[in-house]
């Protein structure tokens, strides 16, 4: 028999393990997948890192100019703030990056 | 008396026609914003009108009348523009029933009335979270209420209607083909791509700037490839490109179609017929990801990501403008009136 690796040893943790008897997969992790990593659906990024050894270099510059690409479509979550799920209203917030920085407000 | 009542509603829709200015010919470019679409007049290339909206705009189409433009934003909503009036006369929101959609990819039917939209959706009760299939799905305009539906892999962002939308292309990871002229929506075809190694970005079609040809690059480990779809036939051309990769987010053809442009840091000129590169530059203002090209061939438009609009002189690939646009963009879509 497999051993368990985490046990429940108090009545609460034991209550949450009744509670997920019989329950069956809701949601199914898209790293078994192909599909590249990231929020992209299909766009594999990184693609675009520096092809040239001088400038221009091959990333969006300057940076701003691809902030709002990355929030609305969730491409790069961990630099942005996720405009799908929790910051959907950013765009009012913030239409003109260059110029509306400093109105930023997420955590 | 009853006559005149029963005639009124025709009278009060003469006269709102006839209230509504026809747009003057020539080129509108429309800068698809953040809270704002903005137009540009081709012959002056200056902002002639602002279209307040609300939310960040992604996939736009056309009514075959060039009467209303049907903008997506926010992944969620969408909203029917006026051309004549440039405002927004009416938003439905796809998440209308429950359901928390998010919509990567939208074209309209040919009735009018519905669109396609490519969805993921989720949805909590009871602190239980679902996740709903991925689908295609047809819904109604007005409302955003689905009509019907099929499943689909993951991963769909972009949809090209083709044969009067008799067939929606969804691109994923694969090419998805879909019939829409039964009950039933129904995947008929997988054109591999993935397996190909084929990655690609299609955020941007021009399908209507184009003429009804759908362009969009893509990548392979050693070379970019421009996929083009004609609309009316379904056909795909596909162009793999000699030559290291220009590195590119969207490409529009000129109006000769032997000609493309490519954008992203820099402004690239594609000789299609010969399947090579012309010329490249790069855009002083910065990284954009929308490419329009003037229909008479003379201008090309490069916008969106940032807050600017270039035009540049097609000849000689030199900036002859700058617009300073009310905020940062997705794409710079055009219309000849």
């Amino acid at each position: 028999m497999k051993k368990k690796l985490i046990e429940a040893l108090n009545e609460k943790a034991k209550a949450i393990e009744r509670l997920a008897d019989g329950e069956q997969p809701s949601a199914e992790p898209l790293a078994q997948r192909r599909m590249p990593q990231g929020c992209t659906t299909i766009f594999d990024t990184g693609w675009e890192t520096n092809p040239r050894p001088t400038y221009p270099v091959g990333n969006c510059q300057a940076s701003a100019r691809d902030f709002h690409g990355c929030v609305g479509d969730c491409w790069w979550p961990a630099q942005m703030p996720d405009g799908l799920t929790n910051h959907r209203e950013f765009d009012v917030q913030c239409p003109n990056v260059a110029r509306d920085w400093r109105n930023l407000k997420y955590d | 008396m009853t006559r005149l009542h029963s005639l009124l509603p025709a009278l009060a829709a003469l006269l709102c026609i006839a209230a509504s200015p026809p747009v003057a010919a020539g080129d509108r470019y429309y800068h698809m914003g953040y809270g704002m679409i903005q137009v540009i007049d081709g012959d002056t290339d200056t902002i002639v009108a602002d279209i307040p909206i609300k939310g960040a705009t992604r996939d736009t189409d056309v009514t075959s009348d060039r009467r209303f433009m049907y903008v997506a934003t926010n992944r969620h909503l969408v909203h029917k523009v006026d051309l004549a009036q440039n405002r927004v006369v009416s938003t439905a929101d796809v998440k209308a029933d429950g359901w928390d959609r998010v919509m990567f990819g939208f074209v309209l039917a040919q009735d009018g009335a519905t669109g396609y939209g490519a969805f993921m959706s989720r949805r909590a009760d009871k602190g239980e979270v679902f996740i709903g299939k991925p689908v295609v799905a047809q819904f109604e305009l007005d409302t955003g209420r689905i009509l019907r539906s099929v499943e689909v892999p993951w991963g769909i962002a972009h949809l090209v209607s083709v044969r009067d939308a008799k067939g929606i292309y969804a691109f994923g990871q694969d090419l998805y083909k879909i019939d829409t002229t039964g009950a039933d929506l129904k995947v008929v075809e997988t054109v591999p791509m993935f397996d190909k190694g084929i990655n690609m970005l299609p955020f941007w079609d021009y399908a209507f700037d184009n003429g009804g040809i759908a362009s969009m690059n893509y990548y392979t480990a050693t070379a970019m490839g421009v996929m083009l779809v004609d609309q009316r036939t379904g056909a795909i051309d596909d162009i793999v490109l000699k030559g290291d990769p220009a590195m590119a987010y969207s490409v529009v053809l000129a109006p000769d179609r032997r000609k493309a442009y490519a954008v992203m840091d820099d402004l690239t000129e594609i000789d299609l017929a010969k399947k090579t590169y012309l010329r490249s530059v790069p855009i002083a203002e910065g990284t954009c990801y929308g490419v329009n090209v003037s229909s008479d061939g003379r201008k090309v438009y490069v916008g969106g990501g940032g807050s600017t609009l270039t035009v540049y002189d097609a000849q000689t690939l030199k900036p002859i403008k700058v617009l300073q646009m009310a905020s940062d963009g997705m794409d710079v879509r055009r219309l000849r009136f």
